[in-house]
């Protein structure tokens, strides 16, 4: 078990190193001018390069990749040119993440506690009109873009309940719906794999061995079906649950929450290549990390994992 | 052996249908069928015959779309064929009749011990807890001829080889202490000489918990070893039935004929080993006369228009077939058969 841990978490180191090292050398490529930022203008070809001497960017390639390795190993992403002038990265990284990561980790548990006993649910009653209502569901909710619905949401239910349309931190009340909003899609997407497993499973031999032994139905959902229907979605959930800091653009921007969301497409689109940098090494290191912990968590829970040679006796 | 009052099962008369997209299908077609304690009976046919219906329907675990239409099912006080609820059934399971599936490889739920597995039987039929059935299921692992218990018992199933999983099956079968066991294809999965052992591992098996059991098998080699008895399915009826001998060496229907015949130990070398020409009926249709008159060479015009009833061939042997009449023509099996049924009767007389 701990070599299986080891193995993959060097796995993991290698991949991030190789992800780090082509994002730097991607964003070598982009325009100088994202250095720059909003003083480009006023400078002489000569101040300009001065500065960009001063930032380290005529040095050797090679030693830029290493400097940039050292920075990254004192927790230093460098400074934000245009987005918020020589504001360190790392601190408009933690102002935003805050707000994200509460919502998406907030919207991962309502998924998860609705969207799983739906499914299962489904799976019990499957034909019935439950299941048809949960599939109608799913089905609307894959068809039409989240965009509408959303829209549809704040719009009409803000009116309708009399609400605010606005995220106001202080008022705990608008952040339900933003909530509920970003959950419909992936309620509908758990509710799916795991009706689907759950028939799978269902329809195995040893189900079939377990009712012929007398065990009660309810006690075969309970002991046989659901933990093994729950093991693909084992996997995926640590990667989801990191990865819900990258925010949401549409309900960040519609509710006007000051998340990660936008952050990304307003960095590149500023030239604004340290924060572009860290923001691509900030998620993918997370999905990594996620992916990872998915293993691990796969492992821990599905014995047939193989732990390394020697392990399994036959 | 034939003795009323050793009668642990009795199907009468029992009509199974199936609703397939609108349409009925007749799976079982009016069949009667007597178990005696301690026999061992085999249910031979080939695919489609109906006679893992037939069991399912014993034990309550046909599909959805399946039900009894007519007859009894007659088990101690119970006519299981008027069984409707998950509770009703929940009596029977298990704790009375456990079944055997045919394939070791996905019958065992991958991610819990063998052990667990097999306690979950204990505990819920032997009323055992705790100490005394972890103690039970080790002795139930030693049953079943596994070695070292308390290791297996921790074990999970992708660390066993098919024919130790099919005796973890058996274990779990024989963890309910059953009055019945069904074997539905026990052997099927596993190479020939895993086969064997399994087969004697059943047979010792039977003795030791005063077992009847149920063999569903379409290998006539199975039969062999382990049958008493012998009901021959075709198209959702038993045609032929008797003691093992009678229809290994004095098989009165042309359809057991051809079933015997075509044991590839009866083919002579260099030559197509025999098959039977034609297919099964279409059970969507209903059935006129004989099922397997369109496919028997030796067929009467009756066997076109009225179903035969059960003709005797002794207290014990039975077949459905015009040819036993006393107004039917003489008809002997084929040449290969009457030399195989001489050596056969020799070969039992010692």
């Amino acid at each position: 078990m701990l070599g299986y841990i080891v193995k993959r978490l060097l796995q993991s180191v290698v991949t991030l190193f190789v992800i780090i090292t082509v994002v730097f050398f991607l964003l070598r490529l982009l325009p100088e001018e994202g250095y720059l930022g909003a003083a480009a203008d006023k400078m002489t070809p000569e101040q300009q390069e001065v500065y960009l001497t001063n930032l380290g960017l005529r040095d050797p390639i090679l030693v830029q990749l290493g400097n940039f390795y050292l920075d990254l190993l004192r927790g230093d992403l460098g400074k934000s040119i245009t987005y918020r002038t020589d504001v360190p990265v790392i601190d408009i990284i933690a102002d935003k993440i805050v707000y994200s990561f509460a919502f998406g980790v907030a919207a991962v548990a309502l998924s998860i506690i609705v969207g799983v006993p739906l499914g299962i649910f489904m799976a019990q009653f499957k034909g019935r009109w439950l299941d048809r209502l949960g599939t109608g569901y799913i089905v609307f909710i894959v068809a039409v873009p989240s965009m509408v619905y959303y829209l549809l949401i704040q719009v009409y239910i803000t009116d309708f309940l009399n609400l605010p349309m606005l995220f106001n931190e202080d008022k705990p009340i608008t952040w339900v719906l933003p909530l509920i909003s970003l959950s419909l899609g992936p309620i509908a997407s758990y509710a799916m794999w795991m009706r689907r497993y759950m028939v799978d499973e269902l329809n195995k031999d040893y189900i079939k061995l377990a009712r012929a032994k007398g065990v009660k139905e309810r006690t075969i959902m309970f002991r046989h079906v659901m933990r093994n229907a729950f093991i693909p979605l084992a996997q995926y959930l640590p990667a989801t649950i990191l990865l819900t800091i990258t925010g949401s653009i549409y309900i960040e921007s519609l509710y006007s929450i000051p998340g990660m969301g936008g952050l990304l497409v307003d960095a590149i689109q500023r030239q604004d290549n340290p924060v572009v940098q860290a923001l691509v090494l900030l998620f993918s290191s997370l999905g990594i990390i996620g992916l990872f912990l998915g293993d691990v968590a796969m492992a821990l829970v599905d014995p047939r994992i193989k732990f390394g040679k020697g392990e399994s006796v036959r | 052996m034939v003795d009323e009052k050793n009668k642990i099962l009795s199907i009468e008369n029992l009509v199974i249908k199936f609703t397939l997209r609108g349409r009925e299908l007749t799976a079982i077609r009016d069949i009667s069928l007597d178990l005696y304690k301690g026999e061992s009976l085999a249910i031979v046919g080939e695919s489609g015959s109906g006679k893992s219906v037939l069991m399912k329907s014993i034990i309550g675990l046909l599909d959805k779309n399946g039900y009894i239409d007519q007859g009894k099912i007659l088990y101690e006080d119970y006519d299981l064929a008027q069984f409707k609820t998950e509770n009703d059934w929940l009596k029977i399971r298990g704790k009375e009749i456990a079944m055997v599936t045919q394939d070791p490889m996905t019958s065992l739920n991958p991610l819990k011990t063998i052990g667990k597995q097999i306690e979950e039987a204990v505990i819920l039929h032997q009323g055992l807890k705790g100490k005394s059935a972890y103690e039970k299921v080790l002795q139930i692992i030693r049953d079943v001829g596994i070695k070292d218990a308390e290791r297996r018992y921790k074990q999970y199933p992708h660390e066993f080889s098919g024919g130790m999983r099919q005796r973890i099956v058996i274990a779990i079968a024989i963890a309910c202490n059953p009055k019945i066991l069904i074997c539905d294809e026990p052997t099927t999965a596993l190479d020939v000489t895993i086969q064997a052992q399994i087969l004697q591992l059943l047979k010792n098996l039977q003795e030791k918990y005063h077992l009847t059991t149920i063999y569903i098998t379409h290998d006539l080699g199975v039969v062999a070893k382990v049958a008493d008895r012998v009901a021959v399915m075709y198209a959702g009826d038993i045609i032929e039935f008797g003691k093992t001998d009678e229809i290994f060496f004095n098989a009165k229907h042309p359809y057991t004929w051809a079933l015997i015949s075509s044991l590839p130990q009866l083919g002579e070398k260099g030559k197509e080993l025999y098959s039977i020409k034609g297919t099964p009926p279409n059970l969507f249709n209903e059935i006129k006369g004989d099922a397997f008159a369109p496919r028997n060479p030796y067929a009467l015009k009756i066997d076109f228009v009225e179903r035969p009833p059960y003709f005797k061939v002794s207290d014990t042997h039975y077949a459905k077939t015009w040819l036993l009449h006393p107004n039917a023509p003489k008809v002997e099996p084929p040449e290969v058969l009457k030399k195989f049924f001489e050596e056969g009767r020799q070969y039992a007389n010692g």
